[in-house]
């Protein structure tokens, strides 16, 4: 059987997520590593005996790695996410190392939320996150979304619920 | 049923609904409180609870008394003023509980929102004829509302009502049409019982022969061991040892090894001696029922317990076989209703989940469709996973190996090798895997089947299905394989692991496209 043959959401995420991804998570991790070198590393080498260089290599080795690993995947998670609605079902498709797709009947979200943090208004983005019954899993965000987008989105999924008569 | 309810449930309700006339709202249905004799319980629980710092006042510090004193007013006093205020009220709509004194809180329970009603009553309950009653709803914590203690004829009287209550408003609901015909019977008399499963005394000791699960034992042993320490015994604990240690030093190393050996087994046999008590004694009597639409499970030999699981509220039942139970050809069955959440495998306290707590697999087999109406187990046409799992578990050795040589090839120099032998043993997990992994969609149901030595198998009715996902770890990635996880409300996910990419999306389609339709006729 063909992958064709199933549907593929088609969507992109806002392609300013990029650098709001770049600044969040550089932060985040610029300001690990840099704790770790700066307080962790002089701390160790003082009250720990078995300290040597190579143990210096290794966490020099993570500081960097962390770094670039926040500066590296932004773009390629921006590559990989695809979302859209294929009649009553959102689909998603997302990840690097661990790719998901899911598939949620619009009828089976309970409710949905809006969340802008400061930094995401700054960049002019908005997450979605909805909430489906259940317990582990039960939800999940789409991130990077203009803030019309994501109204658009909310509105879009109240209304198909809407539809229903008690 | 024995005793036919006084009240027949219907007599309270407008049972006429056949026509548009919705009706009456808020009609009560059951009203009533808690049970005087439970003050007594709860005395004792404050006596005992204060008994140890009475004991600490009486040989070191009069001061605790004081303490012990507050201790047991407080407790007292709550448990007084929870009797005194606790009001629940059943109505057509709604289960109403009302409580507290500063902070009155009412609880409002919808009765489509109710999933399960349990009743649980320990043996000191169960002297003073009294049970606990305890409302599930799907919002996955479990039990939203307590009632400890009700006398056992409320607490009957208000399963029955809510039952019929229920079952009602699911016909007005549903048949609209029908209703018509139908609304003059609306209240039957009791349905009949119609028994599906006893336990045998068998099947239940070999229930407990057969858990594996040392975790109780361990964890006893851990809470002794601190209790020890609390107590200052652990430092006198340690000279035992090293005192044993010098007593196994003076027999030769065979005999030392035998005697090390010996206790283990014994420790083991204990353990397992334990749990088939334990089992014998949580499942005394068990018997699963099926009245109307409603099954009925009810045991226990010291806390007995009564549950009640509409079919409609099933969403899934498992088949479960760890490797013991599979060799000698028995099963577990369980099924999850929107209650609680459990992972695959793993046993609920109370044995809520439990259905039919063992029996012989074609036996459970053939009870599955009193579980799930419509199932038909012919017609599965069972469809494998991929054969590249093997792979993908042989790469995975390769990796765990290197990992492992490389750790510990200064230790150990050429010994690291040893290492290598993870390679077969993984991919020889990843053919028994393979072996017992399978899946089927048939009529309304998906069937997951898989498991390494032991099996497990999942019934899922489609039209529950609340997500599905599609997921590829990196292995996965390279050989094109990918995991297929179905959501369902409480409990955890059902996934499928290794089947080919394409398996997995089309079957995921499927699965979404039928939840989807479901989920508009739903409403």
């Amino acid at each position: 059987m063909e992958p064709a043959a199933t549907p593929r959401p088609t969507e992109r995420l806002q392609r300013r997520v990029v650098p709001y991804w770049l600044v969040a998570d550089g932060f985040s991790a610029l300001l690990l590593s840099g704790l770790a070198w700066y307080l962790g590393r002089p701390l160790l080498a003082k009250y720990w005996d078995g300290w040597s260089d190579a143990w210096e290599h290794v966490l020099l080795g993570a500081c960097l790695g962390l770094v670039a690993l926040a500066v590296l995947t932004p773009p390629l998670a921006y590559a990989r996410w695809r979302f859209g609605f294929l009649g009553d079902l959102l689909l998603l498709r997302y990840g690097i190392l661990f790719v998901e797709e899911r598939a949620v009947p619009v009828r089976r979200m309970q409710h949905v939320d809006l969340v802008r943090g400061p930094l995401e208004r700054l960049f002019g983005l908005a997450t979605l996150v909805v909430f489906t019954a259940g317990n582990e899993g039960s939800a999940f965000r789409v991130p990077g979304l203009a803030l019309a987008q994501a109204q658009e989105l909310r509105d879009h999924i109240v209304e198909a619920r809407g539809d229903r008569r008690p | 049923m024995t005793d036919a309810p006084e009240q027949a449930p219907g007599d309270a309700l407008p049972a006429t609904a056949g026509d548009a006339t919705p009706r009456r709202p808020d009609a009560v249905l059951a009203q009533g409180h808690l049970h005087p004799a439970i003050l007594l319980l709860r005395l004792l629980d404050a006596l005992r609870q204060t008994a140890f710092l009475v004991l600490f006042g009486v040989v070191f510090e009069p001061w605790f008394l004081v303490l012990a004193m507050v201790l047991f007013l407080v407790q007292l006093g709550t448990a007084v003023a929870r009797y005194l205020t606790l009001e629940y009220t059943l109505t057509t709509d709604e289960l109403r509980v009302r409580e507290g004194i500063l902070e009155r809180q009412e609880r409002r329970i919808p009765l489509d929102r109710i999933q399960d009603l349990g009743f649980e009553s320990t043996l000191l309950r169960r002297a003073l004829g009294l049970t606990v009653v305890l409302v599930e709803t799907a919002s996955g914590r479990g039990v939203e509302a307590r009632l400890d203690a009700l006398s056992r004829a409320d607490a009957d009287h208000l399963r029955e009502v809510l039952l019929a209550a229920r079952s009602d408003r699911l016909e007005g609901a549903g048949a609209a049409t029908a209703a018509n015909d139908v609304a003059g019977t609306v209240a039957p008399p009791p349905e009949p019982e119609w028994l599906v499963h006893a336990s045998s005394y068998g099947e239940l000791l070999l229930r407990g022969l057969t858990d594996l699960r040392l975790g109780g034992f361990v964890l006893t042993g851990f809470a002794a061991i601190e209790l020890l320490d609390q107590i200052g015994l652990a430092a006198r604990l340690a000279g035992v040892v090293d005192g044993a240690e010098r007593w196994l030093g003076q027999f030769p190393p065979a005999v030392a090894i035998a005697l090390l050996v010996g206790v283990v087994l014994l420790v083991m046999a204990f353990g397992v001696v334990t749990s088939t008590i334990g089992n014998l004694v949580q499942f005394h009597g068990f018997v699963l029922v099926l009245r109307g639409d409603v099954l009925q499970r009810r045991y226990g030999l010291l806390t007995t317990r009564q549950k009640t699981l509409p079919r409609a509220r099933i969403q899934r039942v498992t088949v479960e076989q760890p490797w013991l139970r599979r060799l000698l050809g028995f099963a577990v069955v369980k099924a999850d209703s929107a209650g609680g959440s459990r992972q695959q495998g793993e046993d609920t306290s109370g044995g809520w989940d439990v259905v039919v707590p063992l029996t012989r697999l074609p036996q459970a087999d053939a009870l599955l469709p009193a579980l799930l109406p419509g199932i038909e187990r012919e017609s599965f046409g069972w469809q494998r996973g991929s054969r590249r799992l093997i792979a993908r578990m042989a790469l995975q050795g390769v990796v765990l190996a290197a990992l492992a040589g490389s750790a510990t090839a200064a230790a150990w120099g050429a010994w690291a090798l040893v290492g290598a032998l993870l390679v077969p043993l993984w991919a020889l997990l990843g053919l028994l895997a393979w072996h017992n992994l399978g899946f089927a969609l048939g009529g309304p149901f998906l069937a997951l089947r898989h498991g390494i030595v032991g099996r497990h198998l999942a019934y899922l009715p489609t039209a529950k299905v609340q997500a599905v996902v599609v997921r590829q770890g990196p292995f996965a990635q390279l050989l094109g394989l990918a995991d297929l996880t179905v959501y369902v409300m409480g409990g955890s996910p059902t996934r499928l692991p290794d089947l080919t990419l394409g398996d997995a999306r089309r079957l995921a389609a499927e699965i979404a496209a039928r939840a989807a339709t479901a989920a508009a006729l739903d409403w």
